[in-house]
């Protein structure tokens, strides 16, 4: 323990200290991933993009003392840029390297520091309310934009994308079981990786690009079953198809999902070697597997599972957030924001410059959750307004308010609340057969009175409350939101 | 009229009052005197009912009044101008006088109103203007007539001679005096500006860092050169 | 140019309602210095409650009447729930309880009215007039609407300048302290501030239902309008409001005739930020002068 102690005390050995626990946690969530239910995957890829806009409403909101409405917007940036990038460029490599999922993400994080930084300039003049207003008109006005410009952005019916999911050849080189308890992990990480880090898979990508562009120039298909739309239209975030694909992806055939989708699934049947799965998939039948968790490990083990794939993405970037978001709190900077915070006047007599803080603030904030509405559209394989609209921003602030304003671990733990607690009410109105209007709005209800509740009674939220009875515990006081 | 029982007020870990006892009496002008950081302005503070003491009484007529709320305390006859600028600008000077007596009679509010404009006829001369376009002697009778507004039985003037000429000073003190003789009215003044203080109070008190070190006549006081050098600087 | 007095004449009625929910967060901001971002949630729920009422009965000027009453209630209610920490000094967290406010009278009225939009019948009729051998874009119910609204901007004024409850008001508001040791029950006129903003804010609700339809979450546009013009305006005035609250509604009429409704909260938005990057405290503030 004293080592750990030394280690924290030099910045140097304190990022070593970082790196360690982000890949320890890193590691035991893939482990996680890869022994759970592929249902319970997809929750915790939600959990983990959550988590990712919050880490940077913790530096926003916690540490900066913002309150900014406008993240969803700002993830709405993210994931527009990311669907239009991964769409558009598909097959074109960028300084000869084609790993265009990562290029997306990087000019997503791109859209967001630069939009961040706009706003960000704006929002340091301005004190409390009239940022949570100005930020409150970009939740609003933001997926209004997308109605301006139909033919780019969609407008009201959103962006189908193509998911760059990896080429599916190391899933076929597990068989089994095998791929869920030895080599899954293994192959789960690798496949991060792939995404998130190694370029040297390109040859692989090239392969899927060339499938997906012969499939755009292909004529419309007539496939009658594919319902256009239907998926999404029920607002159910995680479509079950996803499931469906499984097989066939080892096959080579990445594009069953996002074809599906669209309803606008051009030429499978014919020229393509998956030619089947767009029809299979569009139907009911097929789909109703998924519904029973317990029989997907059973029909789909041969292939490697599209849910864990959006889980470990979305944790890689979770957790490469998480990295960044730690060193900059504990740091140099994160003394700097809360300095601002507590005292404007007297952080700007030491030579902090107040606006400079506050909008170093927001620019953060935005990369984190511009990577956040990337992460989004990949796991929605869609960015429509109504997916990034005032709901959106208002979660985000719900869960970082209940977890811990102030704490990187609230924001996980109010991730999670966001996540679980739909679930919770579904599961209760089931058993109760509530209505559906009452099961619907019963998660908002809860959300809006715990949050009153919470800054009333609690303002540091959980973590804050825990760490101030440990605090009472150990005879020191300490503002609940520091 | 008011008295203080062995009064203590604490901010935190620092004793603002220690152990104070005073007497007001009505038909005269008590002087609070001291330095800055003696605990004067404490002292108007927790007598007005802004600050709660953490021991000890404050009696007004013979009654506690510790714990009450400021807008009681005022009803019940005590007010307070509190220091500097206490008119509120964005009214007119008839608003900001009206305001002193909003819950009393109508007909005893224009029996007050008429005292006020006969003791500072300026007042009268510009009721209907925004207070922030009187000078600064204007807007410190503004502020004691909003008080005089409420009928009390004892007034509480804190530092009234806050960046104010020593002539527009002197001035509304003697007024002050005056009334205080004529309308048999308790006058606590709070100074740091002991002579002109000491000029028109009949009696003095010395307050050092929470305590009183000495209280007599206001002439021995004055004269009392030891306890001039020692705590009030001059 | 007929075009362009139609859209203009075509505004009056919704920047009406606009100027009445900027009122709404002016009395709010007036009172206890913050921005009520449940304001318009509040306005939302009472027009359920009015619809329920003229769905019952058919009265229209009865449910007018529940929607203010409702209106004052619920104000005072979201009042105690945010006074807290503004004591604390936690203004985060007062804005923030304003926000829990939104989303819970939101799921509420979902939850009791269900999320489809419903229409609400005007008590007049809302086709355009026709005379001088033509349509005007202006009706009879928009008559209406502008009527009570200057009816109710002409009681507020008279509330606050000649009445005792007005002056202690706006004591209270702008130095409560001094409104105290002048024997002002500051906390109650607080909750007044808060109530008036209430009745206000469902005055607003009850009038643009018949134009716009009901849904939980058809009103969240409207806030930002009124946040738009209570800012430009500059938080602190009344009349303020009321001129930009209209002119936000002329403002949105021509932005929607000449391209599209859909642009509207964009402009709104670049309205807002352009004011707030060129005067970030509004139009009709004033700097300095508050000491809360």
């Amino acid at each position: 323990m004293s080592n750990v102690k030394n280690l924290r005390t030099f910045p140097g050995n304190r990022i070593i200290w970082h790196a360690v626990i982000v890949g320890v946690v890193w590691l035991l969530l893939l482990l996680l991933n890869n022994n759970i239910d592929p249902l319970y995957s997809s929750y915790l890829a939600l959990v983990a993009m959550y988590a990712t806009a919050m880490f940077g409403m913790t530096i926003l909101v916690g540490l900066s003392g913002q309150v900014s409405l406008g993240n969803g917007a700002l993830m709405a940036v993210g994931g527009y840029v990311f669907a239009l990038t991964s769409m558009n460029w598909e097959t074109v490599p960028i300084l000869g390297w084609q790993w265009n999922a990562i290029w997306s993400m990087v000019f997503a994080g791109l859209g967001g520091v630069l939009v961040g930084g706009v706003i960000g300039g704006l929002a340091a003049r301005l004190r409390g309310p009239y940022l949570a207003g100005l930020t409150l008109g970009l939740a609003v006005g933001v997926p209004a934009i997308t109605n301006r410009f139909p033919e780019l952005l969609g407008g009201e019916n959103g962006l189908m994308l193509t998911v760059p999911y990896p080429e599916g050849g190391y899933a076929a080189t597990a068989t089994g079981a095998d791929l869920i308890t030895d080599t899954g992990t293994d192959s789960s990480i690798d496949g991060t990786t792939d995404v998130a880090i190694d370029p040297n898979t390109g040859a692989d990508e090239s392969q899927y690009a060339e499938l997906d562009l012969s499939q755009f120039d292909q004529g419309a298909d007539p496939n009658a079953e594919v319902a256009p739309g239907d998926i999404l239209t029920d607002g159910d975030l995680l479509t079950a198809d996803d499931f469906g694909t499984g097989d066939q992806l080892a096959q080579g055939d990445l594009l069953t999902n996002e074809d599906f989708g669209t309803g606008t699934d051009l030429g499978i049947d014919g020229t393509d070697p998956g030619a089947s799965t767009g029809t299979d998939l569009g139907t009911d039948t097929a789909l109703d597997p998924t519904l029973d968790p317990t029989g997907i490990t059973d029909t789909f083990d041969s292939g490697f599972i599209i849910e864990r794939w959006q889980a470990s993405m979305a944790i890689a970037v979770a957790c490469l957030v998480a990295f960044a978001a730690l060193n900059l709190i504990r740091g140099r900077q994160g003394r700097v924001w809360k300095a601002v915070r507590d005292d404007p006047i007297a952080a700007a007599v030491v030579g902090i410059s107040p606006s400079g803080s506050k909008i170093s603030a927001f620019v953060v904030s935005s990369l984190f959750a511009a990577l956040a509405g990337a992460v989004f559209a990949q796991i929605l394989s869609f960015v429509g307004p109504g997916a990034f609209g005032l709901g959106l921003s208002l979660s985000l602030l719900v869960g970082i308010v209940l977890g811990g304003r102030a704490s990187l671990l609230g924001a996980i733990l109010g991730a999670l609340l966001l996540v679980w607690l739909p679930e919770l009410v579904n599961g209760l109105s089931g058993e109760r057969g509530w209505p559906e209007q009452v099961t619907n709005n019963a998660p908002n209800l809860l959300y809006g009175l715990l949050v009153v509740a919470v800054v009333l009674a609690a303002p540091g939220g959980i973590t804050g409350t825990i760490r101030a009875w440990v605090d009472k515990a150990r005879g020191k006081t300490r503002s609940p939101l520091s | 009229m008011l008295e203080t029982v062995d009064l203590c007020v604490s901010y935190g870990a620092v004793k603002a009052l220690n152990g104070m006892n005073l007497v007001v009496p009505q038909g005269e002008v008590t002087a609070v005197i001291g330095a800055n950081g003696a605990g004067k302005s404490t002292l108007m503070r927790t007598l007005a009912g802004l600050v709660t003491p953490a021991s000890g009484q404050v009696l007004f007529d013979g009654v506690s009044i510790s714990g009450h709320k400021p807008e009681d305390i005022v009803r019940n006859g005590m007010a307070l101008v509190p220091e500097g600028r206490s008119t509120i600008p964005e009214l007119t000077v008839e608003e900001n006088l009206r305001l002193g007596g909003l819950w009393r009679d109508k007909s005893d509010r224009g029996a007050s109103k008429n005292l006020v404009f006969d003791l500072f006829p300026i007042l009268g001369e510009r009721a209907n203007m925004r207070a922030d376009t009187l000078s600064g002697g204007e807007r410190q009778q503004l502020a004691i007539g909003r008080a005089l507004m409420s009928n009390p039985k004892c007034l509480l003037l804190d530092e009234p001679s806050l960046g104010l000429a020593p002539l527009i000073v002197t001035q509304i003190l003697e007024l002050v005096s005056r009334l205080a003789s004529e309308t048999n009215l308790a006058v606590l003044l709070v100074e740091q500006n002991a002579v002109t203080a000491l000029r028109v109070a009949t009696t003095g008190v010395v307050l050092h860092l929470g305590e009183v070190v000495k209280s007599g006549p206001a002439a021995e006081i004055s004269s009392d050169e030891e306890l001039r050098h020692a705590y009030l600087g001059y | 140019m007929t075009n362009f007095i139609d859209y203009l004449l075509g505004g009056f009625s919704n920047g009406a309602v606009i100027a009445l929910m900027a009122l709404a967060l002016v009395l709010v901001w007036r009172s206890t210095r913050m921005v009520n971002f449940a304001q318009v949630g509040q306005a939302m729920f009472t027009t359920y409650v009015a619809l329920t009422v003229q769905q019952s009965t058919g009265n229209w000027l009865l449910a007018l009447v529940v929607a203010i009453v409702a209106g004052a209630v619920l104000g005072v209610i979201v009042f105690f729930l945010v006074i807290r920490p503004v004591k604390n000094s936690d203004s985060t967290g007062a804005i923030i309880a304003t926000f829990g406010g939104l989303i819970a009278l939101q799921a509420a009225a979902g939850m009791i009215w269900g999320g489809d939009p419903q229409g609400f019948i005007p008590p007049v009729d809302n086709a355009g007039l026709e005379f001088a051998g033509r349509t005007w874009p202006i009706s009879l119910y928009d008559i209406l609407v502008l009527s009570v609204t200057a009816a109710l901007v002409i009681g507020l004024t008279l509330l606050f300048t000649k009445t005792s409850l007005g002056l202690s008001m706006r004591a209270s508001a702008f130095n409560p302290e001094v409104a105290r040791l002048s024997g002002v029950r500051v906390n109650r006129m607080l909750i007044s501030g808060w109530a008036i903003a209430g009745a206000t804010g469902a005055i607003g609700g009850v009038l643009i239902a018949p134009v716009s339809s009901i849904s939980p979450n058809s009103f969240d546009i409207l806030l930002v309008f009124a946040f738009t013009a209570a800012v430009i305006g500059g938080l602190d005035s009344l009349i303020g409001a009321v001129t930009f609250g209209i002119g936000t509604g002329l403002v949105i009429s021509l932005v929607s005739g000449y391209s599209d409704s859909g642009n509207a909260p964009i402009v709104a938005l670049i309205l807002l930020a352009l004011n707030l990057l060129l005067k970030p405290d509004g139009v009709f503030g004033h700097h300095g002068a508050r000491s809360v």
